[in-house]
């Protein structure tokens, strides 16, 4: 049985926004998922609808079950279900900007309460990312946004998840680092099996590292199958890797081709 | 002028500062893990030596009994504001927010009299009130031993916040969603500050309604305790209490040495005066964060 199951989730903002309409996913027991789709798409709201942190900005579900582990998501909120090993790590990184590295770590295990076993954990992060162990005293608000990104991966794992809500990683990186933070992710998936669902807007980057993935526009999942079956499909080509054959710019006519599935 | 005369105001100065920064340390909690300027801190104060001298004058309890029962009461006085007043503003403008401390100060401090009665009432908490000379200068014992207790529990605080507890609460005035999305339970931790917010302010209460008396005039408090959270820079501690002793020799000095000059009633002038130039010229405070901005 899967570890996540969507189905047919429905989520209103402020009673009357209807952001996402009727998705249904799946997340394999250590599976490696993305969710695709360009802005607004409704990637990010999936996500909260998925941790619960939706209701901190007005957002319901409306309809739909979300099931994860065999139990029932909805009825909990965030923090019990951080407890369950369902962990979110938000866009744009929100580390605690005022805090050092180490304090940043800590300030996530509020469910562990044996504090040696918090103690190796922090060592153990410190291990895994060198990086942050260098900054370890400077405060996390002036560590670079590479860093930034380490570190709420880092923070997220200091949970102990099963599943790790992943989104948009990449934003605002430099192509390299992009590189080196998928590697940590793919690094994570395969070493200590936690289940990734990972939310991207570089398609490329994404399809190269997940098994499977959904292809979601304007609240709908679109289109679903293994990351090269997503890959070869010559509309995902056009509309999200930007088009794989040559384009003679002279002969195209001004009209963009019309997504199929909109039809 | 005279050295002595200099030495005694500083002296009983610091100690004064000592009882304001307690005051205070109580805004800068709050603030630290809501960012929210608790405006009814005072009023809090207020309400905490009201209901000391109700359990021991009404009730007639003996006052090592009605001191912690004050702080247990005030507690439960402080998660009660928080989960019926401040939780459903979640969400809401910080100037709406900064409105309803405030209207909770003007209730309290029309309702308490209203009940107790608005005489001065006298809470006597065992202090002797004889001076104690220590060569030529006189401290006065009631505020020496206030302010003593008063730097113990901001110390406390300090100690406090360094604490894994105390490390997400910091964790929340940081970034609420994200300690949200970490397992941190952001209400009860806000729940938590209030209560310990409340129980300051009733300590700092009972001190000075032990020189004072109790009446409205106690939720004065809150215009040193901002000036004195302003100075030392909203959510920092050890600027609490920097900014609480420098405060304190301004004003005893002023009071000393510019009052007989100028015909009195410069002391309630230093506070206003510090609030105004420490804006415009450091709007951080001696210790406040900055706010992070990465280019």
């Amino acid at each position: 049985m899967s570890l996540l199951v969507l189905n047919n989730v429905e989520v209103v903002y402020d009673s009357v926004f209807l952001a996402v309409k009727g998705v249904s996913l799946e997340v394999p027991k250590a599976g490696l998922v993305a969710l695709l789709g360009a802005n607004g798409a409704g990637k990010s709201t999936v996500l909260k609808s998925i941790s619960g942190l939706l209701a901190a900005e007005r957002g319901l579900v409306t309809r739909g079950q979300v099931t994860f582990d065999g139990e029932d998501m909805r009825v909990l909120d965030p923090p019990a279900r951080v407890r369950r090993g369902l962990v979110h790590v938000l866009e744009g990184r929100h580390v605690f900007g005022h805090l050092t590295p180490e304090e940043n770590l800590i300030a996530a295990t509020s469910m562990h309460p044996d504090r040696a076993k918090v103690k190796r954990m922090v060592e153990e992060m410190f291990t895994h990312f060198p990086r942050l162990a260098e900054r370890a005293k400077a405060q996390a608000g002036y560590l670079s946004g590479g860093e930034q990104q380490m570190l709420a991966i880092a923070r997220a794992l200091m949970t102990e998840p099963k599943l790790i809500l992943l989104d948009e990683p990449s934003l605002g990186l430099a192509p390299f680092l992009v590189d080196e933070i998928f590697d940590i992710v793919r690094r994570i998936n395969a070493v200590s099996g936690v289940a990734i669902l990972l939310v991207e807007q570089n398609a490329v980057a994404a399809l190269d590292l997940v098994e499977t993935a959904y292809l979601i526009d304007q609240g709908r999942i679109v289109m679903s199958g293994t990351a090269a079956a997503l890959a070869a499909n010559p509309d995902i080509q056009d509309a999200y890797l930007g088009g794989a054959q040559k384009v003679d710019y002279h002969a195209v006519k001004h009209y963009r081709r019309r997504k199929r599935w909109l039809a | 002028m005279e050295f002595a005369l200099i030495l005694e105001l500083s002296v009983n100065g610091i100690f004064i500062g000592l009882m304001y920064a307690l005051v205070a340390a109580g805004l800068v909690l709050i603030y630290k893990t809501s960012g929210i300027a608790n405006l009814a801190q005072g009023a809090l104060a207020m309400m905490g030596a009201y209901v000391v001298w109700a359990i021991s004058a009404q009730l007639g309890a003996p006052m090592w009994l009605a001191i912690p029962l004050g702080l247990i009461v005030m507690f439960g006085a402080g998660l009660l504001t928080e989960r019926l007043a401040l939780r459903r503003m979640i969400g809401q403008p910080v100037i709406m927010v900064i409105m309803l401390t405030i209207g909770i100060e003007i209730m309290l401090r029309g309702v308490l009299p209203g009940i107790f009665g608005a005489a001065v009432k006298k809470l006597d908490v065992g202090i002797p009130n004889d001076p104690l000379f220590i060569g030529d200068i006189l401290i006065n014992r009631a505020t020496m031993i206030g302010g003593l207790i008063s730097l113990a529990l901001v110390a406390l605080s300090i100690a406090f916040f360094n604490s894994r507890l105390g490390l997400m609460m910091r964790a929340v005035s940081d970034d609420q969603m994200a300690s949200w999305s970490v397992g941190i339970r952001v209400d009860r931790a806000v729940a938590i500050a209030w209560g310990l917010s409340a129980t300051m302010a009733t300590t700092a209460g009972i001190l000075w309604g032990s020189t004072q008396g109790v009446d409205w005039s106690l939720s004065l408090l809150l215009i040193k305790a901002l000036a004195i959270a302003i100075l030392g820079g909203l959510d920092s501690i050890p600027g609490v209490l920097l900014a609480g002793v420098l405060i304190g020799l301004a004003e005893s000095l002023a009071t000393g040495l510019l009052d007989p000059l100028v015909g009195g009633g410069t002391r309630d002038v230093v506070a206003s005066v510090i609030i105004l130039l420490t804006l415009l010229l450091r709007p951080h405070g001696l210790f406040g964060r900055e706010h992070i901005e990465r280019v």
